[in-house]
């Protein structure tokens, strides 16, 4: 059993899912309380990418940073953090609100529809080339823990850290705070929650808030790891974002971190063991397996429908 | 039928009536009878049967190469034909039945290349069209079947995400099964041609006659459209039909209603996936070649948003909605064609919006005088603001003088655009007197923004003002152009 | 229940959309007399169409490329060309739609593009009918499409079957690899290049483990652990060659110390991992003497090497076509066979430029390139 392979496996799927599961939680949360499958969300995502890269190249870029490489990381993740949570509310204004009545398929067009002015103002705005977080020029990758048969950089410990606390700061706020009450009553029924006197257009405002402050979180962390960033990189974290959350059971919060490592896990021992040209082939079998066994997701719960 | 219409009822007061159930008094209302200059027009109309509706547009659309010797029109007109016969197959299974179905491309992929690996130089098979159609449509709608079957466990959200599962692992397979490994033959098999796809597919024949222009293909098209609405008109009108909608509308009522409500899923699954099987031997005999990559998710999206945005569950709003999005990609391609169409929607917009008529003027007098100042501004401030080029048309004279256009547009540009969403949010935050006073400059910054930095990529502003464009469809009309509202009970 | 209720609106939207397609087809006819019309319109505003992805996926390859491309219009049209831009986003089926709008425009009297090797076949058949469009792609490898089937189609690029023995005896001979990892892109322009990599590597003795992965992929961890310890050369046909950097620097952060040889699509500022090896089918312009004023005359930044071929293939357009108007009206015959004609001195990419016969380009070589820190290119091969 070769140990060295398999904890490098581990390794990459665990960063990987780490980045998932912040993208999924966006998404879960959203769904949780207005049942609107977001698929903006990957965009959002995209733009704190881009947000990263602005704060990196106002500290003179990659080649020639001016300021230390940990205070660049945080400064990064504020900045898309709080551009990605503001354009997620706007999006919420714009494109959700006049639609909060509407059958569930509508907002689905209209997510789109964002999703492609997105898109195209991030060619516009940024042109079509790869942009690049290039880490390895101020960071190290050789330095991290390298102990038996784990090795692991720095930059990766550091991703994986943030995206464990991120998770462990959503499920204090979602748990303990008022507005984590809040939100979890107008999850499970809006109308009851409005009629307790809680201000739902506040709370909605505040979950898109937050669901894409950790999408924009994502960006930057896949920029400092996988280093490119382009106007379609959403498309796709989009899609596996949506697919983590559902596997997980949409509108469960543990639920998506779950699923999202999973995804990440699977794919990673997949190309490793088996085959990368199959690997979404492979992959897709074992996560229709498992919903076929638990049809609402791993950690949904059956919906009680109410006749 | 009387032909002549009652007068319409008096204006309801504002207010409920007490001791009267609003919204049965306005059934008369919400019925139909309309008064005004057309509503006597339409009230005829209303009396049309729907396949005159279907043989007019037949007729109509089969002229077009009478219309226009341009390869390119009849050419765009086949592309609509065959997404709006998508649409229809994607209508019965979202439309009709309620079932998400984020797979269905798989489905018009696998009609694709089984005709394409029925009918070309991939294994040298040649069959007859007829037969192939055929074994086409029936292995569709096997797959369908297949497909179908995790509806019996997972609802909603969890059957869509398996169904995406399904049409991923198809392209996959399509790009990948080029070198599969069979136990019986020595080298690889090269099944789908991998990234490269399957070329010199045989265009159809039918009983001796070759389909081989592009007019052919049209009428061909056509004759299968018109076969395919028939049939889901019938179905739509039957047993299954109404079943169909009442499983959508609350599928455990239907259950305890003692309908088949499994196979009821199974049974939309394959008619949707027969249509679509169907749709791809056309396509892949139009093309004569076909590769991976088209039958991908952008696909999906587009045919998802022809279905809603055209109103799901109605056989003519579906088509219209093909109609719409496919001709408006295309149009939006010439430049020319999208300045036009931007400016007539900024026109419309605000025709629609601004009411009365004095206040129209007013703010449109108060723009061209915006522009006029900032123009003169600028020109005393920067010189260089306003040296550029407007790109040519009809107006650009008028304009040059008008809008502030600097030699480098692209960085004022940008930060014009970031600008206009801001203002744009803006708008829609304020009310008022404020909203008045913000309009002008808005409107001025938007044609600022399009002269100088839109029109310069037409490629990329054809998919910006598609975004925009389902985003103000659907917040307008979310039920669809031809949707019916329902009031989801919650 | 429904049906008949909407019908008036349906039937008024059925009105509104025959006129439009009547308002549409009218002005389509009026913009484009049919090609089968007069066929010597043409010098009067003669256009050349663009087919590319300026959208879409390889968006940053349509963006260099219609920017050379409208670079030579600009320096070398003399006012009177222009050219018709037209996006396929790398899509066979939207190549066919944009082809056969160019090819209805009986202005149009040449075509640069399509990008993909599939677009080309797709498009082909289009091309062929009735007055036969020539068109010249900066970037289609696929060496089946100067078997002769295509009589109108130039590339300004040499085709796969001088790249991959190149490749392969460079990786055999030079680099003395015993051990070889080939991951393909699933692309239509590198599966090939990696079939006939594999191949003849093989029959050259030398083992070789071949992966494939999509070219969507942002992480390469789980793949560059399955890289064995003898493996000494990576090749990677890939078409991003940022993929190919993200694909290096996780080698290095995994201590793999195989080295990367990568195709011409790895020819890029994006790719700039010292110590590995490019194989071009030009030197990068920038490298070579006497383009120094065309640079700073083009003055956007460019990354890849997509930009300059098409450049040329405009520029042997353009002097086609002035030489086919000479005589005051033209045909795409004439042009086409102006272009066989083409002879460009001193062409950017180095040397003189001709198309062979068969309509690819004349004295095609390949160069090995070795990157040298801060993206420095030393000639090897």
């Amino acid at each position: 059993m070769d140990w060295d392979f398999f904890v490098q496996q581990l390794v990459n799927g665990l960063t990987l899912g780490s980045v998932y599961a912040l993208i999924a939680l966006g998404y879960t949360m959203i769904y949780g309380i207005l049942k609107l499958l977001n698929f903006a969300h990957g965009e959002v995502y995209m733009m704190g990418a881009f947000a990263g890269f602005g704060v990196l190249s106002i500290f003179g870029g990659a080649v020639g940073l001016t300021i230390n490489a940990l205070a660049l990381i945080v400064l990064m993740l504020a900045t898309a953090m709080l551009g990605s949570g503001l354009l997620g509310v706007a999006i919420e204004r714009f494109a959700y609100r006049p639609l909060r009545n509407a059958p569930r398929i509508a907002p689905l067009i209209s997510a789109l529809g964002v999703s492609f002015f997105l898109q195209s103002s991030a060619l516009l705005l940024f042109g079509a080339d790869f942009r690049s977080y290039e880490t390895y020029e101020y960071i190290d990758l050789a330095s991290g823990i390298h102990w038996g048969p784990l090795n692991i950089s720095v930059v990766r410990i550091t991703v994986i850290l943030t995206a464990v606390a991120l998770m462990l700061g959503l499920t204090l706020l979602v748990g303990r705070t008022r507005l984590g009450k809040a939100m979890r009553a107008t999850a499970f029924d809006r109308e009851a929650a409005a009629m307790q006197g809680i201000d739902v257009d506040r709370v909605i405002v505040s979950t898109f808030f937050i669901g894409s402050a950790l999408a924009g979180a994502a960006g930057v962390m896949v920029g400092l790891v996988f280093y490119k960033v382009y106007h379609l990189m959403g498309f796709i974290a989009g899609l596996k974002g949506f697919t983590a959350a559902v596997v997980g059971g949409i509108g469960s919060i543990p639920g998506a971190m779950l699923g999202g490592i999973l995804i990440g896990l699977a794919e990673a021992f997949i190309t490793g063991y088996v085959s990368s040209t199959f690997q979404d082939v492979f992959v897709f079998s074992i996560l229709i397996v498992l919903l076929l066994v638990r049809p609402s997701g791993l950690l949904g719960k059956a919906d009680i429908q109410k006749v | 039928m009387s032909a002549d219409l009652p007068n319409p009822p008096e204006p309801a007061p504002d207010g409920p009536r007490i001791g009267v159930d609003e919204w049965v008094a306005r059934h008369g209302e919400r019925s139909g009878l309309r008064g005004g200059r057309f509503g006597p027009v339409i009230a005829r109309l209303e009396q049309l049967p729907w396949w005159s509706l279907l043989a007019a547009a037949v007729i109509a659309s089969a002229l077009i190469p009478f219309l226009s010797e341009s390869e390119y029109v009849i050419r765009v007109a086949v592309t609509t034909v065959l997404f709006a016969l998508l649409a229809l197959g994607l209508n019965v299974v979202v439309g009709w039945a309620g079932l998400l179905d984020l797979g269905f491309i798989a489905f018009y992929g696998f009609g694709a290349y089984l005709y394409a690996l029925l009918s070309s130089d991939q294994f040298d098979l040649h069959f007859p069209a007829l037969l192939s159609v055929a074994i086409v449509i029936v292995s569709s709608a096997l797959l369908g079947l297949l497909l179908g079957l995790p509806s019996r466990r997972l609802l909603g959200d969890y059957l869509a995400i398996v169904t995406l599962f399904f049409a991923q692992i198809y392209v996959v397979l399509a790009t990948n099964a080029d070198r599969i490994k069979l136990p019986w033959n020595n080298g690889p098999t090269d099944f789908t041609g991998g990234p490269n796809g399957i070329t010199d597919i045989d265009p159809i024949s039918i009983l001796g006659y070759e389909f081989d222009s592009i007019r052919s293909y049209l009428w061909l098209s056509l004759g299968v459209f018109t076969v395919v609405v028939v049939a889901l008109q019938f179905v739509n009108h039957s047993r299954t039909g109404r079943a169909w909608r009442a499983l959508r509308e609350d599928p455990l009522a239907a259950e305890l209603m003692s309908m088949p409500v499994n196979r009821l899923k199974l049974l939309a699954f394959m008619f949707g996936a027969a249509t679509a099987g169907l749709t791809g031997t056309i396509f892949a005999s139009v093309q004569l070649g076909i590769f991976p990559q088209n039958f991908d998710l952008p696909l999906l999206i587009t045919v998802y948003a022809m279905v809603i945005l055209g109103g799901a569950g109605s056989i003519p709003g579906v088509v219209i909605g093909a109609i719409t999005i496919n001709v408006s990609l295309e149009l939006l391609r010439d430049p020319s064609n999208a300045r036009l169409l931007f400016y007539l929607a900024i026109g419309l917009g605000l025709v629609a919006l601004v009411r009365p008529w004095r206040k129209l003027a007013g703010i449109a007098g108060a723009t061209i005088l915006f522009g006029i100042v900032a123009y003169q501004l600028a020109e005393w401030l920067r010189p260089e603001w306003v040296s550029g080029t407007i790109e040519g048309g009809r107006f650009s004279d008028l304009l040059s003088g008008w809008v502030i256009h600097p030699v480098d547009a692209t960085r004022l540009g940008n930060a014009g655009f970031i600008l206009l969403i801001v203002a744009l949010l803006a708008l829609t935050e304020v009310r008022g007197r404020w909203r008045t006073f913000l309009l002008p400059p808005t409107l001025y910054l938007a044609v600022f923004v399009w002269e100088n930095r839109l029109v310069a990529e037409p490629s990329v502003t054809r998919i910006l003002l598609l975004g925009a464009l389902l985003v103000v469809l659907m917040s307008w009309r979310p039920q669809g152009l031809l949707g019916t509202s329902r009031v989801e009970i919650v | 229940m429904h049906g008949r209720k909407r019908n008036g609106a349906v039937a008024v939207a059925l009105l509104a959309i025959a006129s439009l397609v009547v308002a549409a087809s009218a002005i389509a006819r009026v913009d484009a007399p049919a090609a089968t019309a007069a066929p010597s319109a043409g010098c009067d505003s003669p256009k050349i169409g663009f087919q590319g992805p300026i959208t879409g996926d390889a968006a940053f390859i349509g963006k260099e490329q219609l920017g050379f491309a409208q670079y030579a219009i600009k320096k070398l049209g003399g006012g009177k060309i222009k050219l018709l831009q037209q996006d396929t986003q790398l899509d066979p089926a939207q190549a066919t739609t944009t082809g056969t709008k160019l090819h209805a425009d009986a202005s149009v009297l040449a075509v640069v593009g399509p990008a993909g090797s599939q677009e080309v076949l797709a498009v082909a058949p289009i091309y062929k009918k009735g007055q036969r469009l020539p068109f010249i792609s900066g970037s289609a490898t696929r060496t089946s499409l100067t078997s002769g089937a295509i009589p109108n189609f130039f590339r300004v690029v040499p085709n796969d079957s001088v790249q991959a023995p190149t490749t392969a005896k460079y990786i055999r001979q030079i680099l003395k690899a015993k051990e070889v990892f080939i991951v393909d892109d699933q692309t239509a322009y590198s599966r090939p290049l990696a079939n006939g990599v594999q191949a003849n590597l093989t029959a050259g003795g030398v083992k070789v483990t071949r992966n494939s992965v999509n070219q969507k992929v942002t992480d390469f961890s789980s793949l560059v652990s399955k890289i064995g310890d003898g493996v000494k050369v990576v090749y990677l046909p890939w078409q991003i060659a940022a993929n190919g950097q993200i694909f290096g620097q996780q080698m290095k952060e995994q201590g793999k110390n195989a080295v990367i040889v990568g195709s011409d699509g790895m020819d890029s500022g994006d790719f700039k991992l010292p110590g590995s090896y490019v194989v071009a089918f030009a030197p990068d312009i920038r490298a070579i003497k006497g383009n120094e004023a065309f640079i700073k005359g083009y003055g956007k930044k460019f990354v890849s090497n997509f930009g300059p071929p098409t450049y040329v293939a405009t520029q042997a357009a353009i002097a086609a076509i002035k030489k086919a108007c000479a005589d005051g009206n033209a045909t795409r015959a004439e042009v086409q066979k102006q272009l066989h004609t083409t002879f460009i001195p001193k062409s950017i990419l180095g040397g003189n430029f001709q198309f062979t016969a068969k309509g690819d380009v004349k004295g095609a070589k390949f160069y090995i390139f070795k990157l040298g820190s801060g993206g420095k290119k030393t000639l090897v091969g």
